[in-house]
């Protein structure tokens, strides 16, 4: 009666940070996931995903990380996981996942940070990057606590998945604009070209920006992954309102439009922290993204 | 005995618009398994920052020397730490007078990222906290048990940390408070609401708190340690006693070797669950603070028995 079970193994990166609140939710994204797309996995042809399980685990060693399939960079101090990556021994190990092997990786605010190719606005004296997107982020965009907010995002990548149809309609779009919170919050300033061979030499030579060390991917799937077109996600919406004492509007700010969600082949980032709702719709969005890259690269 | 802060909690009850605790509470849990430094210029914020901390303290004296100088202990000056502010990108808290909700204005109209009001300065109020919820910047406050902890919640903190004994570079204090509040919490395990609010009553604090509480079986905002972490060993310990991070006040730049001491306690807490990393990095850290041992000293010198 059994067929043989797969286990999925999806990391978060517990250095520091907002770590629990995506264990958190990948484990509620996988329930929704179990009962909302059984049938289907079932009827896919292959007989043994009707056995898919999803293991979700703290990565502090390289060890830890070395099991899985997948990782979320969380939200936190990206100086501080910087620094402590590359005391713990984790700071190579973390460039291979993402460059070489090009396994489904996903940050959050500071995460999007860490795996971006160019950023701005860091620590004197710069900070390690991971890198693996092609683009080029400015840290504390919107300025300081003050100026944090919460904005309701309209993300129509919610809508082709089972995430569209949970958790409060069964229409297939999504019921309602995702909450999302954004704190101290970077923006992907620029979108970069790729460079097959090399690091962005052009970012590297402006003023106060750090970029991230070249990594080869090992195999065909990984070098696509890799140079896929960077796709902008999601942008800033006029309305969202910030803290500052008369809550100005985005556009009031002129912030509008401003990139908020990027995505390159498996790499997946955003500026904003959906770890902080009750609201697993992105998470299980991008579980489906990581079980459709991991079909892929076998 | 650390048990996960959900999602969403504490957002619910408190969010309202215009205050917006989920992006206050939001900053807390970002700052969470890491360390926040006491710094007293931009040298140290800068040498607190390569070391990895999460955030920092900008504060005149640290409070070892407040002890030692005496006096009233007010708010520092705003250009020092507008300075510490332009130095790094991490961000940057600053403690006011209990009570003193001008000194919270003058820190928010500067634009720290949180305000510490903080029994280790000289309290400005005989019986009253500050209003908190009102204010755009979040807090966060001192406690020595539940009941203080979920006070400080109603009135708008959005951040607990353990009061422990400031300044003595003994941790006995901090042990003492984050007992207390696991012992609280866990009285609080099987009761129904009845007996719920017959608690709430006891502890002094608003019910719906206390409600929450018990459902998470743990304080509703992030929790970190405070008052007398000196090592690596402190700051695991605080650790595995279920805080969520910790502060290093007087402990790293009162040291031998600040910059060394200030990674090995970053590394502590990130690891604090793996002996042999801790072992490795409470290596050559050269001498701790010299230190003050609490049980010693006179009531009158102890600084968490202010705040009400």
């Amino acid at each position: 009666m059994t067929s043989p079970s797969r286990t999925l193994t999806v990391g978060v990166l517990a250095l520091q940070g907002a770590f629990s609140e995506h264990v958190q939710l990948l484990r509620q994204a996988a329930q929704i996931l179990g009962e909302s797309t059984k049938p289907d996995i079932n009827g896919s042809g292959n007989g043994n995903e009707g056995a898919l399980n999803w293991r979700f685990g703290e990565v502090r060693t390289p060890a830890e990380l070395a099991v899985c399939d997948a990782l979320i960079l969380p939200g936190g101090e990206s100086t501080t996981m910087a620094l402590v990556a590359a005391r713990s021994g984790l700071l190579e190990p973390l460039r291979e996942f993402v460059k070489v092997y090009r396994k489904p990786v996903w940050g959050t605010c500071a995460g999007l940070i860490l795996l971006s190719e160019s950023a701005n606005r860091t620590k004197k004296g710069g900070q390690d990057l991971i890198g693996g997107l092609d683009v080029r982020v400015e840290r504390n965009h919107f300025g300081r606590q003050c100026e944090s907010f919460t904005a309701d995002l309209d993300l129509p990548f919610l809508s082709a998945t089972a995430a569209g149809v949970t958790p409060t309609s069964n229409s297939g779009k999504p019921a309602k604009p995702f909450r999302s919170v954004f704190i101290r919050a970077p923006i992907v300033e620029k979108i970069l070209p790729h460079h097959t061979d090399g690091i962005q030499k052009e970012e590297a030579e402006r003023d106060d920006t750090i970029v991230a060390p070249s990594k080869l991917p090992r195999d065909e799937t990984a070098r696509k992954a890799v140079s896929a077109n960077v796709e902008v996600l999601a942008r800033l919406p006029a309305g969202a309102v910030t803290l500052t004492p008369k809550g100005k509007t985005a556009r009031e700010m002129g912030e509008e439009g401003a990139i908020i969600a990027v995505r390159q082949g498996n790499v997946f980032g955003t500026s904003f922290h959906p770890e902080l709702t009750g609201d697993a719709r992105i998470h299980v969005w991008w579980l489906e993204q990581v079980l459709d890259a991991v079909r892929k690269a076998e | 005995m650390a048990t996960e802060l959900p999602t969403t909690n504490g957002h619910e009850t408190q969010d309202g618009e215009g205050n917006n605790f989920a992006v206050k509470a939001g900053l807390a849990r970002m700052l969470k398994g890491g360390v926040i430094m006491d710094v007293v210029n931009a040298e140290q914020a800068k040498i607190a920052e390569e070391a990895g901390a999460a955030a920092v303290m900008a504060l005149e004296r640290v409070p070892a020397d407040i002890r030692v100088q005496g006096g009233v202990a007010r708010m520092s000056d705003p250009r020092m730490i507008k300075e510490i502010m332009e130095a790094v990108t991490i961000p940057v808290m600053a403690k006011a007078r209990i009570g003193h909700f001008v000194e919270c204005q003058i820190l928010e109209s500067i634009g720290v990222d949180y305000i510490d009001e903080s029994e280790v300065l000289t309290p400005a109020d005989h019986a009253h906290h500050v209003e908190k919820h009102p204010f755009r910047v979040p807090f966060v406050c001192g406690c020595r048990n539940l009941g203080e902890a979920l006070r400080r919640i109603g009135e708008g903190a959005a951040m607990i940390r353990t009061k422990g004994e400031a300044g003595t570079g003994d941790v006995v204090e901090a042990v003492r408070h984050m007992r207390q509040v696991n012992e609280d919490v866990a009285g609080l395990a099987g009761l129904d609401d009845a007996a719920l609010r017959v608690r709430a009553k006891e502890l002094g604090a608003p019910f719906e708190l206390v409600k929450r509480t018990a459902e998470l079986k743990r304080l509703p905002v992030v929790n970190f340690a405070a008052g007398g972490v000196a090592t690596p060993a402190d700051a695991a310990l605080m650790m595995q006693l279920g805080c969520d991070g910790v502060f290093v006040g007087s402990g790293i730049f009162k040291s031998g070797d600040p910059a060394k001491r200030a990674r090995a306690i970053v590394q502590a807490v990130t690891h604090y669950k793996d002996p042999k990393v801790l072992a490795e990095v409470s290596m050559g850290l050269g001498e701790a603070m010299v230190g003050i041992n609490v049980e010693k000293m006179p009531e009158a010198q102890r600084l968490a028995v202010r705040g009400w």
